[in-house]
């Protein structure tokens, strides 16, 4: 389907967007064309959200698809779910774009198993800060609904949210579409055969022309664009050489928080929090004598550069890691910027649901000439050694 | 390992040369049990490859390749070596053969020597170098080439001054072991055996005798060999290629091709098959070596009809911009530089001038020196060019009953034919003999293993001189008493020669004394002396995987020779790392795993019955699986064979002995739901056309499934009765039922849907096919006229000499390229039986010719069925890009996949014509009956294995193993490694980022314990 044949079929919302989404998913219970929903709800403080896997009709109630902050990443949900098997009952979700996006990457790492789930996106504004929402829940509530009228992030969201490209449909079954609507519509766009199959059976026609909408798309996408680019060489200048490095992490407690909060970092126990991380004494003072000091313990900087070689190619920059970071670390910040640079060298993009497998798992005949003048200049040294 | 009985004609073979077929066949019988007497008339194995550097089409180092074949070959317990002997005669009765070898004499005792190199230092004899074809000198008393297996040192007895003049003695003096015996005589001894295989390989052709284009007069002219020779990085010239003139290197090089072959002038009427292929190799090659480099051939027709050869011509061309012209040579003249003066005429008569630096004549295969004696010797017959006679239908047997052939000796060969034909002739000899199931697993002399869990490490360091080798450089004894103070060693000691018998005692006896728990060995390369070392100390009583070698000659000796410090300090490096990997080392157990002694095979065309013949005839239950109701698949529509003999009445005969076998099951109408299992163990279920299933449980898999003719949607066919295939035309012939009215006007298209865009392949066999059928049309109707519009004609190996005969009867030859293929209209458009008119561009006149056909019989390509994707991903094996089936490696295992137990043959492998086929189904048997022959077979002790605890189940794993050992299991979301499968080779292990994989024997903490080691020694250093 090409973005000029996309059509979209229009929900009421009572309130706010939320509403027809909210709408739309009973409609989808009433039909049984799902046996649960996960969605976030609120908390009974009714000052945070979790997660909930509901098939009781009335829970929706309480739930509310766009959530103004992600405690926990929606993929870990889905991962939970399915890690072992896509079970035999259909659960819709509706989810932050790059919460989808990791949720693609887990299921090419055997983590999620989409078959028997519909994956729903919303045109995402951004995601409050997780400590600016603990602080201040109501007025965090009070900004995301101005960011959602606006369509773009304020100070109080997450800083890759500024400049995510991706906030908007991305491979999901369904999308629901609000910019460029009034607050009492939106869109709802099928995004792959299992949407719109699904659609026709609960009785939706995607008949309305959608430009209007892709218009805003796009134009917020040139703005993020731009913000990108700033950003990024704010962080390379940042990050440069052993020294920027050590800067950046300076204060890393090595606690791994960022890593129990990255939906895509899958190990059941980190090679970090492992017993083969674990030094001899005896190397370690001779590396300090060698090197004149060495920082302890000695995987702070490494387990980060563990982490970006692991994942980085995963990467969606969904921000967790800097949310769960305590000492204000940008460790989304640098993640995303080094993910961009190596899924730009391998011409992948995270969270694509194309069929294209992972960078790292195959190996393409157009990598060959590069290997093979490695090869070469290695046979020649070992030719004139003889 | 415990051995079958021995000394019994019932299970010995004698294989005559040990070239790569020679090897193959061996190392075939031997796993099968099968004592085997090697007899080879050089001082070492190896036959032509290792005069290779590189191998056609995937450029694998050749020596790289054949080296692990020939340790193999030299270490197996079953085949005996006799080296620099030959076959005098043979006598007795097929089952029963009495085998006269002479064994020359060596003048050097192989088991005192050491290989160390003093002796050839010291000789004052330098001669020609035969290995690098005259190209380097060598020593009366030396080793046949560097990597020459056995090692031993020989003495030519032609040049040595002492033999010759009674003078001289060097050797003797120097040699540190007394190993030279002037007093050495040829003996004659008596080898009863049930069978003989010969494979005494081919000679290149040598053009001095028939003064063709200069060689030996101009000093640039060379022969491929000798070119081959000066690529080679262990050449003589070290990979630097330079002209003989003037030392400087070329820059335009000059291919010729047919240089000895296709020539009925010197009775070279054939083909040689190769050349082409190889002149194309060499040509991309020296291009690898220096980009400025312009190299032309100059060839007649390309043949590169074998699997992937097309796609490598078409980057030859295409990528590296060698450039191809299709001409003559007329002239080649020397100018005063040195350079060459090439004059060639083009088909349409334009004759051309180029200059070139250097010129390689692409010399063809011709039979060996002596081999019509050596015939005449063994009482088997030639064909009339001298080559060991065979027919279509019996490819690898000579004329004498019980006597095999394989290799080039019966007809030119690349190398993955001839390792086919070798495991082929296995297949053939087996039958003479009275094979028994053996079981590897069970020592015949137990020695209990000490258990050694939770003792300190007492660990033992031995530091080879190996005569000079290390000890010229390397300061040996200072290595050794450095590692008397490393951690865990309790003892270290400097050796003169580790491997030495006397040494692997020594050895054992401090294991004894010191009470060593582990092994450090620090001298040559793993590679070839591991094996050896850990069946000493397992002699010894310690588990086979506590040992540790420190390679020092090729990393410390050789590579830093003109540093001796250095070596020296980098030797105790090596060997820190060493004692700090053994300290670590724990023992590692060869768990058996059954094997079922039934093959399954699936396809029932002429390659299947042939497998399930081969397998059932060595006394093997054979499932064979057909899809259809009837047997013998492509076969049933081949009528016709250049030598007379009849395809249908061999069919017949074949269809019966299979139908008749008490051991064969045919399972017609059968098709395959499942196949689960490994090595030994697989268990497939059937489904007939009635909807019953079966399962059936087997040891071995053969895919023989074969191959379709491609549909065409060109040149009109389907559009008139007038337009046939090749196939269809061979039926006609056969049934003499031909269209309406005369037949006078014949043509023939050749490469239909073949070589372009979408089949980028030839389907080798329809250039020979169109031939044969177009001398049978001439036989029936002697005034037709025959026109054929090929690309190349194709016709390799004797083929040449039917194609040739088809131009002397008057057959006109169009070639058209791509661009430019002949066009076909119906005179009568309305009328299905319309004559054709074809409007073919001839090349030679320069202008389009029209022909009223009769007939129009294309040459339609052959088409990998598209279910070979289904049965790909049920086996887990892999097709190539065509759709075939991709065999383990394409030159030294073109029947084996990766995956143990499965094979493959026929055309399900890719075209090829009966004989072929018929030699690679029994390729196929041979290779399934090495492991069937065996009841169990060990699993490798250095595997993977799962920490399920940290595993995730992400697959990665799964996806880097070329073996599909490991798995993800579905119900529990966790890796499995299958055992059997695994070949320790780590690659999953380096996948997985959860640390949920370890190799036993190289885990992370032992590889760890290596780098801390050297990090201390390192810092110490400084």
């Amino acid at each position: 389907m090409t973005d000029s044949e996309r059509k979209g079929a229009v929900l009421p919302a009572a309130k706010e967007p939320g509403d027809a989404v909210l709408d739309f998913l009973r409609l989808v219970m009433e039909k049984k064309l799902a046996d649960a929903v996960i969605l976030p709800l609120k908390v009974p403080s009714g000052d945070s959200y979790a997660w909930i896997l509901m098939n009781d009709i009335s829970l929706l109630d309480d739930a509310v698809p766009i959530a103004a902050t992600m405690p926990v990443h929606g993929a870990k949900a889905l991962r939970s779910l399915t890690r072992k098997g896509p079970g035999n009952l259909t659960v819709i979700a509706v989810m932050r774009p790059c919460e989808i996006r990791a949720a693609m990457e887990l299921e090419k790492l055997g983590q999620v198993h989409p078959d028997n789930l519909i994956l729903a996106t919303y045109d995402c504004p951004g995601a409050v800060q997780l400590q600016k929402y603990v602080d201040d829940p109501a007025g965090s509530e009070k900004l995301f609904t101005e960011m959602m009228q606006k369509g773009k992030p304020d100070d109080s969201a997450k800083p890759v949210c500024h400049y995510c490209e991706n906030f908007s449909m991305f491979d999901s079954d369904i999308h629901f579409g609000h910019l460029g609507l009034s607050d009492k519509e939106m869109f709802v766009i099928p995004g792959s055969s299992k949407g719109s199959k699904f659609l026709e059976e609960l009785g939706l026609t995607p008949a309305v022309d959608l430009s209007a909408w892709e218009e805003g798309i796009d134009k917020l996408k040139t703005d993020r664009k731009k913000a990108r680019k700033s950003a990024f060489e704010e962080t390379g200048v940042q990050l440069r050489g052993i020294d920027g490095l050590l800067s950046v992490f300076a204060n890393c407690i090595g606690c791994h928080n960022c890593q129990s909060a990255c939906p895509i970092c899958y190990c059941r126990l980190c090679y970090f929090d492992s017993e083969t991380a674990e030094q001899n004494p005896d190397a370690l003072i001779i590396a300090a004598e060698k090197r004149g000091g060495i920082s302890l313990p000695e995987d702070r900087i490494l387990f980060h550069t563990g982490r970006m070689a692991h994942m980085s190619l995963s990467c969606v920059s969904c921000g967790q890691c800097s949310d769960a970071c305590p000492v204000s670390i940008p460790v989304a910040g640098v993640f995303s910027y080094i993910a961009d640079q190596t899924q730009r060298t391998f011409e992948y993009i995270a969270g694509r649901n194309d069929g294209d497998p992972l960078p790292l798992r195959q190996f393409r005949k157009s990598e060959l000439p590069g290997v093979h003048e490695l090869v070469k200049d290695a046979d020649a040294e070992v030719s004139s050694h003889e | 390992m415990k051995l079958p009985m021995k000394d019994n004609k019932k299970n010995s073979v004698l294989v005559l040369g040990a070239g790569i077929a020679g090897i193959q066949a061996s190392l075939d019988l031997a796993e099968m049990g099968v004592e085997v007497h090697l007899v080879e008339e050089t001082p070492t194995i190896g036959g032509r490859m290792p005069q290779l550097d590189k191998t056609f089409p995937t450029n694998d180092c050749s020596m790289c390749i054949l080296a692990p074949k020939m340790s193999e070959c030299v270490r197996h317990p079953l085949i005996t070596l006799h080296i620099m002997s030959g076959l005098k005669n043979i006598s007795g009765t097929p089952g029963n053969f009495i085998c006269s070898v002479i064994e020359r004499a060596k003048y050097v005792d192989p088991v005192k020597c050491v290989a160390c190199g003093l002796c050839e230092e010291k000789c004052p004899v330098k001669i020609e170098d035969e290995f690098d074809v005259g190209l380097r000198k060598t020593k009366a008393i030396s080793r046949y080439f560097l990597q020459s297996i056995p090692s031993e040192y020989t003495i030519n007895k032609n040049h040595c001054l002492y033999l010759t003049k009674g003078v001289c003695k060097l050797c003797e003096k120097v040699c540190p072991t007394g190993a030279i015996n002037y007093d050495d005589q040829d003996k004659e001894i008596e080898l009863n055996v049930g069978a003989v295989i010969l494979a005494t390989g081919i000679d290149p052709f040598d053009p001095i005798g028939f003064g063709q284009f200069g060689y030996h007069r101009y000093s640039n002219v060379v022969t491929s060999l000798e070119f081959e020779r000066m690529l080679s990085a262990s050449g003589p010239f070290g990979g630097h290629v330079e002209k003989a003139s003037d030392g400087k290197p070329p820059k335009r090089l000059a291919f010729i091709q047919c240089v000895g072959s296709r020539d009925e002038g010197i009775n070279r009427n054939y083909c040689s098959s190769a050349c082409c292929m190889f002149a194309i190799k060499q040509s991309i090659i020296a291009k690898e070596h220096s980009k400025e480099l312009e190299a032309t051939i100059f060839y007649m027709d390309i043949r590169a009809f074998g699997k992937d050869f097309d796609k490598y011509y078409d980057k030859a061309e295409n990528q590296y911009g060698v450039q191809f012209k299709r001409s003559k040579i007329s002239e080649i003249k020397e100018l005063s530089d040195g350079s060459l003066d090439l004059k060639y005429t083009y088909e349409n008569g334009d004759i051309q001038h180029e200059t070139f630096d250097m010129v390689i004549l692409s010399i063809g295969l011709q039979p060996r020196l002596g081999s019509r004696e050596l015939s005449k010797n063994l009482d088997i017959r030639l064909n009339r060019f001298g080559f060991c006679r065979t027919d279509t239908f019996h490819p690898l047997k000579t004329t004498r009953e019980g006597v095999f052939v394989c290799g080039a000796m019966n007809s030119p060969k690349d190398i993955p034919e001839s390792v086919i034909s070798a495991s082929g002739a296995v297949a053939n000899a087996v039958k003479y003999l009275e094979l028994e199931r053996y079981d590897p697993s069970t020592g015949s002399e137990e020695i209990k293993e000490k258990d050694v869990t939770g003792e300190r490490p007492r660990v033992g360091v031995f530091v080879c001189h190996c005569g000079i080798n290390i000890a010229g450089v390397v300061d040996v004894k200072n290595v050794a008493e450095f590692a008397k103070g490393l951690e865990n060693v309790e003892h270290s000691e400097d050796v003169m020669y580790a491997c030495s018998t006397d040494c692997l005692e020594t050895i054992k006896q401090r294991i004894e004394e010191h009470d060593l728990n582990r092994v450090v060995v620090a001298a040559c390369t793993p590679r070839t002396h591991e094996p050896l070392f850990r069946d000493t100390i397992s002699e010894a009583g310690l588990n086979p995987y506590l040992f540790e070698m420190a390679n020092i000659r090729d990393q410390c000796s050789w590579a830093h020779m003109n540093e001796p410090e250095m070596a020296t300090e980098k030797s105790k490096d090596l060997v820190e790392m060493g004692v700090g990997k053994a300290r670590g080392l724990v023992p590692l157990a060869r768990l058996p795993i059954d094997i079922d002694p039934e093959a399954l095979v699936i396809g029932g065309g002429l390659s299947g019955m042939t497998a399930a013949l081969a397998i059932a005839d060595a006394g093997h239950d054979v499932y064979l699986i057909e899809r259809e109701d009837v047997l013998g698949g492509n076969m049933r529509d081949i009528f016709f064979n250049f030598n007379d003999s009849d395809p249908q009445e061999f069919l017949a005969e074949t269809i019966e002995k299979v139908e008749n076998h008490d051991r064969i099951r045919v399972l017609m109408n059968s098709i395959i739901e499942e196949i689960a299992g490994f090595v030994g163990n697989f268990r497939t279920v059937l489904k007939n056309s009635a909807g019953e299933r079966e399962e059936l449980t087997h040891g071995a898999v053969i895919v023989a499934t074969g191959g379709n003719e491609h549909e065409t949607a060109e040149y009109l066919y389907g559009e008139s009765s007038r337009i046939v295939t090749q196939k269809e035309f061979e039926r006609m012939l056969h049934e003499g039922k031909f269209p309406p009215g005369k037949l006078k006007e014949v043509v023939m298209v050749q490469c239909v849907g073949s070589r372009e865009e979408g089949r980028m392949y030839c389907s080798r066999i329809c250039c020979s096919k169109a031939v044969k059928n177009a001398l049978e049309l001439r036989k029936r109707k002697a005034r037709v006229n025959i026109y054929f519009a090929y690309r190349d004609v194709r016709t390799y190996g004797f083929a040449e000499e039917y194609y040739s005969e088809l131009r002397d009867r008057g057959a006109l030859f169009f070639r058209y390229t791509l661009e430019n293929k002949p066009l076909v209209s119906k005179i009568r458009p309305d009328d299905p039986d319309s004559r054709i008119r074809v409007t073919v561009f001839d090349p030679v006149l320069e202008k389009d010719v029209v022909i009223d056909a009769d007939l129009l019989v294309l040459a339609t390509a052959i088409d990998a069925p598209e279910e070979n994707l289904k049965l790909a991903k049920m086996l887990k094996v892999p097709l190539n890009s065509d759709g075939l089936f991709l065999e383990a490696h394409v030159k030294l295992r073109p029947v084996d996949f990766a995956t143990d137990g499965i094979f493959v043959c026929g055309l399900a492998h890719g075209p090829k014509d009966m004989s072929e086929s018929l030699a690679q189904a029994k390729a196929a048997g041979s290779r399934a009956l090495t492991f069937l022959k065996k009841k169990s077979i060990l699993a490798e002790g250095t595997i993977a294995e799962v920490r399920t605890d940290r595993c995730t189940g992400c697959g990665y794993c799964e996806e880097v193993c070329a073996y599909t050992a490991i798995e993800v299991d579905p119900e529990e979301g966790v890796a499995v490694v299958n055992d059997a499968l695994c070949k320790g080779c780590g690659a999953c292990v380096a996948s997985c980022r959860c640390g949920a994989l370890d190799l036993r024997g190289f885990t992370n903490g032992q590889l760890f314990s290596v780098f801390d080691s050297l990090e201390l020694e390192a810092s110490e250093g400084i």
